[in-house]
Formats: C-alpha cells, sequence, structure tokens
C-alpha cells in the first residue's frame, strides 16, 4: 500500500512538474510571439496605406492607366519607359511644365527654408534672453503654427486680393505702389506663396532652435564673456555647436516636406497655380485627376521618390545629421 | 539672486552712466523686437476676426484707391449675421460634423494600434526591432503625393473585388489617416511607455497578470497624460489634412479642410463667410493643442534634438 501511495504520489509529482514546465516554455513562447502580435494591427496598416501603394505605383507608372482601365491595370497598354521620357522630355509641352515644376519648387524650398530658418533663429535668440511676460510670449509664437493650414493660406489669399487685401492697402499708404498690384495671378504668384508659408513655417524651426539654445550651458558662454569673447564669437564658438544638431535634421525635414508641398499652392491658387507657381504636387494631382492619365501621375510620382531619396543620401552623406557636439 | 544670469554680474561691476545708458537701450530694443514678432503672428489672425464681424457688402465693396472705401482693421458695422448664416451657402456644419467623426475615428483607432506597438517596443526584446523602428522614422518622413495615385486605384480595386467602399466613407479616411499618424505617435508612446518604471509592471505580472494585462491595468492609467496627447495630436492631423480628403471624400464626408474653399466660387467670393467659417474651424485644434502643448513640444523637440 505504502510503496503503491508512494508510486502514485511520485507519478503525480511528476505529472505536475510537467505541465509546470510546460506551462513556463508556453509562457516563454508566448513572451516571444506577444511582441509580434502586438505590432501586428500597426503594421498590416502601415503596409496597406503605404507600402502596397508604393510598390504598385511602380507597376502602374509603366502601364497607359487610364479612366476605362483604372479598374482592371493589366488591361491598360504596357507602354514600358514611354511615361518618364514623356515626363522629362523637353520638346513636349507635359515634360516642359513638370520640369518647370521642379525647378519651380526648387526656387521655392531654398527661398521659403532659409528665410524661415533664419527668422527661426533670429526669433529663438530672441526668446531665450530674460523679458517680462516670455512665457506668454513663448506660447504666442506659435499661432501660425497651429493654425490650420487651409485657414492659414485662405486667410492669407483673403490678404493678399488686389482690391480688398491689406497688402496693396498698405503698400498705397505708404506711396510705394499707384495702382493695386495682382498679387494671386502671374508672375507675382510665387511671392505671395512664399511670404505666407515662412509666416507658417518659422515658428517650427524656432521651437526646435529654442530647445536647442537652452542645452547650451550657462557657464560656457560666461566663461567665454569673461575671456574677452564678443558677441558673435560666443555665439559662433560656444552657441552655434549646441544648435547644429537641431539645425541639420530641420533642414532634412524641411527639405522633405517642402519638396512635396501642395497645401499652400492648393489653398490659395486652386488646382491651377498657373506656370509661375506650379509644383510637382499640384501637377501630378492634375494629370491623374483631372487628366485622368494616372500612369503619367505615378511615372512623375516615381521621377520625385528618386529625386527626394538622391537628395537626401546626399544629405545624410555630407552632413551627418544625429551627430551632436559630444560624438 | 540669479546666479546664473552673467550679464547682470558684468553691468553691476561697471556701473557708470555710459553702461546705464546702453543696458537701458539694449532693454528697449528687445521689447521693440518682441512686440514686432506678435505683431507680425498676429496680423492674420486679428485680420481673419475682423473680417468675420464686417459685411459682406463691406467687404465686397472695399476699394484701396479710395481713401472712403479702403478696408479697414475695425468693422464699418458690426455684424454677427456671418456666424448665423454661416450655413447657409456651403454646409460648413455638416462638414465640421464629417471631420469629427473622422478626427474622432482616427484618434480612437490610432490610440488602439499604437499603444500595443509602442508597448511592444518599450518592453520586449524581438528580432527586427530595429529595423521596425527605423521604418518608422522612413515612413514618417514619406509625404502623401508620393502614394496618392496608387492608393486611389487601390480603393477602385477594393471595391470591384470585394464589394467594400472605401472612397468616400468614414471608415476609409480613418484607416488612411490612421497610418499617417501611426509613426509618431508609436515613437511618442514608446518613450512615454520607457519612462514608467519597469519593477510597476514586473510587478503586477508576478502578482498575476499577463504581460497584455499588465499593459491595460497598470501601464495605460499610469500613461494617461502621453496617451491624450498622441490621441489629441492625430486629431489634429486629421482634422487639418487637404490632399487625401480632397480625392478622397464626396459630398457625404466631405471634411472642414477642403469644405472650407468652397466659399469662394468663380462666380462669388464670400469672404466675410469665410472667415467666420475658418474661425469655428479653428477653435477646436486651438484649444486642444492648448491642452498638449507641453507634450508635444517636448515630442518633437526630444525626436529632433537627439536625432
Amino acid at each position: 500500500m505504502e510503496q503503491r501511495g508512494g508510486e502514485e504520489l511520485e507519478a503525480q509529482v511528476r505529472s505536475r512538474a510537467s505541465a509546470a514546465v510546460g506551462r513556463a516554455s508556453r509562457a516563454l513562447a508566448w513572451r516571444r510571439t506577444l511582441p509580434y502580435l502586438l505590432i501586428a494591427p500597426a503594421l498590416l496598416g502601415t503596409i496597406f496605406v503605404h507600402v502596397i501603394p508604393i510598390v504598385w505605383g511602380v507597376f502602374i507608372s509603366f502601364r497607359n492607366l487610364d479612366i476605362y482601365t483604372i479598374a482592371n491595370w493589366r488591361a491598360a497598354p504596357f507602354v514600358g519607359l514611354a511615361n518618364y521620357l514623356e515626363a522629362l522630355d523637353l520638346s513636349d509641352p507635359d515634360g516642359v511644365l513638370f520640369l518647370r515644376s521642379v525647378a519651380n519648387v526648387l526656387y521655392y524650398g531654398v527661398v521659403t527654408i532659409t528665410i524661415g530658418y533664419v527668422i527661426g533663429l533670429a526669433v529663438a535668440l530672441l526668446l531665450n534672453q530674460r523679458f517680462y511676460g516670455r512665457t506668454i510670449v513663448r506660447g504666442l509664437v506659435l499661432l501660425p503654427y497651429i493654425m490650420p493650414d487651409s485657414v492659414a493660406y485662405s486667410v492669407w489669399r483673403f490678404i493678399f486680393q488686389a482690391r480688398v487685401g491689406i497688402v496693396n492697402s498698405f503698400l498705397m499708404s505708404l506711396g510705394l505702389i499707384k495702382e493695386p498690384l495682382v498679387w494671386l495671378v502671374g508672375t507675382r504668384t510665387m511671392f505671395s506663396v512664399m511670404v505666407a508659408s515662412i509666416w507658417k513655417g518659422w515658428p517650427f524651426a524656432s521651437l526646435l532652435l529654442l530647445a536647442g539654445l537652452q542645452s547650451v550651458p550657462r557657464e560656457l558662454l560666461e566663461c567665454a564673456s569673461i575671456d574677452g569673447a564678443n558677441w558673435w564669437q560666443r555665439f559662433r564658438y560656444v552657441t552655434w555647436p549646441h544648435i547644429l544638431p537641431v539645425t541639420k535634421t530641420l533642414l532634412l525635414l524641411n527639405i522633405l516636406w517642402n519638396f512635396n508641398a501642395y497645401n499652400q499652392f492648393k489653398v490659395m491658387l486652386g488646382d491651377d497655380p498657373g506656370i509661375y507657381a506650379e509644383v510637382p504636387s499640384t501637377f501630378v494631382v492634375r494629370q491623374a485627376f483631372d487628366n485622368l492619365r494616372y500612369g503619367m501621375g505615378a511615372a512623375m510620382s516615381v521621377v520625385l521618390v528618386l529625386m527626394m531619396t538622391v537628395v537626401a543620401i546626399i544629405y545624410l552623406r555630407t552632413l551627418k545629421p544625429g551627430t551632436s557636439v559630444e560624438d | 539672486m540669479n546666479p546664473t544670469n552673467p550679464e547682470k554680474k558684468a553691468y553691476r561691476s561697471m556701473r557708470s552712466p555710459r553702461a546705464r545708458a546702453i543696458r537701458v537701450a539694449e532693454r528697449v530694443g528687445l521689447y521693440a523686437a518682441v512686440i514686432l514678432v506678435l505683431v507680425v503672428v498676429l496680423i492674420p489672425y486679428l485680420w481673419m476676426v475682423s473680417g468675420s464681424f464686417k459685411t459682406s457688402l463691406e467687404i465686397q465693396s472695399a476699394d484701396i484707391t479710395d481713401p472712403n472705401l479702403a478696408p479697414r482693421w475695425i468693422p464699418r458695422t458690426f455684424t454677427l449675421d456671418n456666424y448665423r448664416n454661416v450655413n447657409r451657402t456651403v454646409r460648413i456644419m455638416d462638414y465640421f460634423r464629417n471631420s469629427m467623426i473622422i478626427s474622432v475615428g482616427t484618434m480612437v483607432l490610432c490610440l488602439a494600434l499604437s499603444i500595443l506597438a509602442g508597448y511592444a517596443l518599450a518592453r520586449f526584446e524581438f528580432k527586427g526591432k530595429g529595423p521596425y523602428v527605423l521604418s518608422l522614422l522612413v515612413t514618417q518622413m514619406f509625404p502623401g503625393i508620393l502614394f496618392l495615385i496608387p492608393y486611389f486605384i487601390l480603393f477602385v480595386y477594393i471595391n470591384k473585388w470585394t464589394g467594400i467602399q472605401l472612397k468616400n466613407t468614414y471608415q476609409g479616411l480613418i484607416l488612411t489617416y490612421s497610418s499617417f499618424a501611426l509613426p509618431f505617435s508609436i515613437l511618442m508612446l514608446r518613450s512615454f511607455f520607457a519612462n514608467i518604471p519597469r519593477e510597476i509592471d514586473e510587478q503586477a505580472q508576478i502578482d498575476g497578470c499577463t504581460p497584455v494585462g499588465a499593459l491595460f491595468r497598470v501601464i495605460i492609467p499610469i500613461a494617461r497624460p502621453g496617451i491624450a496627447a498622441v490621441g489629441i495630436y492625430a486629431f489634429i492631423m486629421s482634422w487639418n489634412e487637404i490632399l487625401f480628403a480632397s480625392l478622397l471624400t464626396g459630398r457625404a464626408t466631405k471634411t472642414v479642410a477642403v469644405g472650407i474653399l468652397e466659399y469662394i466660387t468663380n462666380q462669388e467670393a464670400r469672404w466675410a463667410g469665410m472667415m467666420a467659417a475658418c474661425i469655428i474651424v479653428t477653435i477646436p485644434v486651438l484649444v486642444l493643442f492648448t491642452l498638449i502643448q507641453r507634450h508635444i513640444v517636448e515630442g518633437l523637440v526630444s525626436g529632433s534634438v537627439k536625432g
């Protein structure tokens, strides 16, 4: 009996132990698979919205996809590189306009990024000083950044109106112009959009640069001024190395965002901004959704991706953003 | 009192009238510069507010060449009609409702997805974690125009083969915007979760919680402020989006960001009504941003300062 009871006990212990081991190993397996299950929904969303369309866009760009074949892309004639050649062909009106739009956006980007950065830095330096009401002012300067794009550019469109806008009214009161200037049609369109974009964009630069400025140790500046460094020397040799990493990130973000600027052009100038303010985004959207040449639009998008990738790689190679003064 | 202020010390050591004059001039210049910045920031806001209280007649008949009709900052006749009639020419209140549904939907879906993913990144080590984080950073930088066309065609395809309509529906836009907001949300939540001491949820697991239970019973309640900030970020993003909204919405789902442009047509420019609508559209964003300003600013700053 006793012997038997002992055997039973042993069997029981064994089975319990093996169950515990099983549970533990199951728990371990669960801990291994769980993170994948946790990121799976987000990953699926990203694949559906970003990855599939980007890959598919390349296939579409080799086809002459139009409104009749949109629901069956295999029926669209395969045209190889014809869409690309047309988009880059200087003897074709669409090619000319596409290349012109790329030139326009480069011009737009260089001007708005440079001026936006300079204003942002100047204001950040200002807000880093001590003065009464500094906290409130630091909040208020974010107002342009907060205003929704469609609202901000609608208001600027109102401001730039020839007959009822305050820009002309202001210039007139200064006696600089005699006749109202037309801002939103023709040659001055790009200038108007640039002014509005700079107004909207500099607070973001200021925000990041101010954070950079706050990371400068006060003792360093103090030492420098005791050693007789003037304002410029203190900025160049003490402050600048601390805001250089922010500057690099800011530049990269601004290049990527501005290269595909759409909202300001669409809201201020409508679907067809005209040759002086045509940018790749507005042109691609019109090609695809007004002219219903989806294949052509996709080809232009691919060209833009390639251009951006090249710019980003050159940028990352030469400037190595993310490396800071400590590295 | 201010041991960290080197200027003050320097000035105290050279208290000559000339130094004092320089100091006063510097102060005056500083305040003048601050006021200039504020004026530049506020002009469009003030012009918007002023325009929304003017009569349409006053705006339409304004003429900068005639001093009697020149546009003014203070309305000649003050009116609330633009707010009363805001829905008359453009169905802006319908668009407002659509925007609310889409933005709240985006907020919920984006939070659900990014809380899970953020938890995985903050608490687990797994193969492919590094590449996944990198892919998030890359997608965050990818502008919409680059995949807009195939995405649109994808919607046409899904409708043809499964009968599910995504274009001109709330769920189509909610899905789209959620995945736009995902990278930033996941990275933000990861850092919020990572700041919670590991011991707290490990203790919960010793007490019998499963890892998923620990997320819902411990981590989420503690990280509530951060989660609110991320949710509001997703809300504002979808409230403001123009490009996809202009192509993927129709009569039934148009959002305010696109709808607001309808005040200006080829026949008529209804600036007064538009300015009133602009204010109505801006207010939710302004309120929500003020609530979470500190968190979003910290997120942006830490994201870019660290590179």
